[in-house]
């Protein structure tokens, strides 16, 4: 009896302390609650911009396998028409376009690399929908490239229109918009589809070469660049005339830091202007001493009247000369076009300057 | 009280290992709930930070994708994506269970075959199969076997003319009609034939005359599966070729076969090994009693060394089991419609990662637990009942 009485009482003793140590214990993370909480609201006023000045690099979310538009080199650097975008963005806020950090990225992962603050930006061929603007929290910003998706067959199938595919099996790349489009359009036309997706387009390559699939649905953009680097020959393959779905692709930024958004909005921007204005890598110097005022403040250069020198500041927390550095280490936005797009066949098309008729268009630099 | 008798001082708390037992075991307690309560904050601070969506109503959204070989269309939700990516899950493991554990038994006993040729071939098939990476085994069984091996569409084999075998899927000749009233036939029919083998053993039991389970169940199951035929009306269709793909029979995606062949056989290799094991575990008196009652080679396999292996051999062939309805998982890298599949597109249309692989991760949780607890149940009911 006494025996009992002691275990008990001993119980009785270490549950006390431990209750004392569970308590601590919880008090322990919330204080480190409250401290994260804090950090994080200093961090969220302080911007991306802040963080990314701060650790000197960009850390931009991208592939490494799309022809034209990102390729990852043996070298470890990567090539195309997004990484560009990418140096754009460096060389806007740090003056160093080859102060990125490029994160290959799977198509299933991109959001959430964003959201977890794992990359600054994303610039992977990403199309702009409400769901993903609302359910992802990602904001969208200036489309760089104007994209819809088409189809492409082998030539020697015989079609000469997605409306001849009666009962075809469609292959697709898995986790896209594309998915959802190729089987609307496949209900839409009444074709009874079959739309098989693939973990990687390496994988659907190998199927649509052994014969699995009778179409390769993508964005015309990349089925271009797929169809450039096809290991039986371009002619071998040939994309149908229509176009079935809107792509806007363009970079992303997560939501609730505006000042980043902009920053990386104006990036884009940057580019585009610097091709109405005629200004590209190799003249940008002389354009320097222009006595044109809207390049003047476009370049950040001071402009010297007999009251003083003065110096735009749009004020977006930029270094004034970033359009500047933008053009001459990355270039305007038709040299990046041409750079990386034309030699795949890809025409200028909605991509084109409003001037020509495009939809590219930046609004004033003042 | 004697005073030969010498009186233990009483021991002090600290001393007492009863007393430190317990402070012990509650210290670490505490400490591992406390960890938990840290890295629980941590993640809900996170999330918080990251803007990570965490809800479920994703699932009621418009799903905006179609899956071969059935009438899940775009418009239906999320959810219903799931489930069905959840009954091609436990359809691709059961198949796969029975195929690989009937392989497997087979293999094994090959491997204790006296004769030269057929234990070198089991032995062989089970060291190089066993010795393969999953994925490697099914990538290569995907692009050199289904993807090369098989023919185009327009060049498909046709043997009999009864299947219809090119890289777009394999067509069987199958029944016309509900598939569900089909499953329920058979499942019927099986039912009665497992209650009248159980009524044959209680009979042999009493009796003392042979049983014959086997074959009574297989004439009930027989006759109930003819009989439903011939009422119901069922009817064969045969495959053919139509368009770019084909019509009529049963028609096995591409996919599905190479994953189910690739499991069973990876699966089977280890369960080879299981059987082997097991058989050789059974105490070699009971085979010398076997022979000393004049049993046939066969009846003393069948009825003295098997139940006995298999009584050994069933809760790691359960573990295999588990093993093979985790590994089913790796479908998604050939666009297999299962559930790790249907989670990676949901997520590239729209819906939130993180709660769709949590979903994702409780549904093989509970498949997985409620196999293990079925496995349990037949494992003490068949556990030997020692004293």
């Amino acid at each position: 009896m006494k025996k009992t009485v002691g275990i008990m009482a001993a119980f009785a003793a270490v549950s006390l302390v431990l209750s004392g140590c569970a308590a601590s214990t919880d008090a322990e993370p919330a204080e480190t609650v409250a401290e994260t909480a804090t950090e994080t609201a200093t961090a969220d006023t302080g911007s991306i911009l802040a963080a990314v000045q701060e650790a000197g690099v960009v850390r931009c979310g991208t592939r490494d396998a799309l022809p034209g538009f990102a390729v990852l080199q043996e070298d470890g650097s990567h090539v195309g028409f997004d990484s560009d975008f990418c140096r754009a963005i460096a060389a806007a806020v740090l003056g160093d376009a080859e102060a990125v950090e490029m994160v290959d990225l799977e198509t299933a992962d991109r959001f959430t690399a964003l959201q977890s603050g794992s990359i600054d930006v994303l610039v992977r061929n990403t199309t702009w929908t409400a769901s993903r603007d609302g359910g992802e929290a990602a904001t969208f910003i200036q489309t760089n490239f104007y994209d819809g998706q088409g189809m492409m067959v082998e030539t020697a199938s015989g079609y000469d229109s997605v409306s001849d595919m009666n009962g075809a099996v469609v292959c697709v790349a898995k986790g896209t918009t594309t998915e959802g489009n190729a089987a609307l359009e496949s209900s839409r036309l009444g074709l009874g589809w079959e739309v098989r997706p693939f973990d990687d387009t390496d994988l659907l390559q190998e199927a649509f070469l052994a014969g699995q699939c009778d179409g390769w649905s993508s964005d015309v953009s990349q089925l271009t660049g797929f169809r450039s680097a096809y290991p039986d020959g371009a002619d071998s393959l040939v994309i149908l005339p229509e176009v079935f779905s809107k792509e806007p692709l363009g970079p992303a930024v997560l939501d609730g830091d505006t000042e980043w958004a902009q920053v990386v909005n104006w990036a884009i921007l940057a580019t585009i202007q610097a091709e109405e204005f005629g200004i590209t890598s190799a003249n940008v110097d002389s354009f320097l001493t222009s006595e044109d005022v809207t390049i003047q403040r476009f370049l950040g250069v001071e402009i010297t009247t007999d009251e003083g020198s003065a110096v735009l500041d749009p004020g977006l927390g930029l270094p004034t000369d970033f359009a500047y550095q933008i053009v001459s280490q990355v270039g305007n936005y038709g040299e990046i076009f041409e750079r990386h797009l034309s030699p795949l066949g890809l025409e200028r098309g909605v991509n084109a300057l409003w001037t020509d008729g495009g939809l590219m268009y930046a609004p004033p630099f003042r | 009280m004697s005073p030969l008798v010498r009186v233990p001082a009483k021991t002090p708390l600290w001393r007492d290992v009863r007393v430190l037992k317990w402070v012990f075991q509650l210290a670490v307690l505490g400490l591992f709930l406390g960890i938990i309560a840290w890295l629980y904050n941590n993640y809900q601070v996170n999330i918080a930070k990251s803007k990570i969506p965490t809800g479920l109503e994703f699932l009621d959204n418009p799903a905006s994708f179609t899956m071969p070989g059935n009438d899940f269309n775009q418009s239906s939700p999320v959810w219903s994506a799931f489930v069905q990516g959840f009954y091609n899950t436990l359809r691709i493991s059961i198949v796969g269970t029975i195929l690989a554990i009937s392989l497997g038994t087979l293999v094994g006993m090959a491997r204790l075959s006296k004769n030269f040729l057929v234990r070198m071939v089991a032995g062989a098939y089970v060291e190089v199969i066993r010795n393969l990476p999953l994925l490697v085994l099914l990538t290569f069984m995907n692009l050199a076997v289904v993807l090369q091996t098989f023919p185009r569409i327009e060049d498909a084999w046709k043997p009999l003319d009864l299947f219809v075998v090119s890289n777009r899927g394999i067509a069987i000749p199958w029944f016309e009609g509900s598939g569900t009233i089909l499953l329920s036939v058979l499942a019927g029919a099986l039912l009665l034939a497992v209650v009248i083998a159980w009524i044959r053993g209680k009979y042999s039991d009493r009796t003392g005359k042979p049983a014959r389970g086997l074959l009574y169940g297989a004439v009930a199951f027989i006759v109930v599966t003819l009989g439903a035929w011939l009422t119901l009306g069922y009817q064969w269709t045969l495959p053919f070729v139509e368009d770019r793909g084909t019509l009529g029979g049963l028609r096995l995606d591409p996919s599905f076969f190479a994953l189910l062949v690739t499991l069973v056989i990876y699966t089977s290799s280890h369960i080879a090994e299981i059987v082997r094991g097991s058989i050789l575990a059974v105490p070699k008196g009971q085979g010398e009693a076997a022979d000393a009652l004049a049993l046939s080679g066969p009846k003393k396999m069948r009825l003295v060394i098997l139940p006995q292996a298999f009584r050994i051999a069933l809760p790691a062939i359960g573990n295999q089991s588990l093993n093979l309805l985790k590994n089913s998982s790796l479908g998604a890298a050939i666009s297999y419609f299962e559930l790790t599949q249907i989670a990676q597109i949901t997520v590239g249309n729209g819906s939130p990662a993180v709660p769709a692989f949590t979903l994702t991760l409780l549904v093989y949780l509970s498949i997985s637990l409620a196999t293990s607890i079925v496995i349990n149940v037949f494992n003490r009911r068949l556990a030997l009942v020692e004293r």
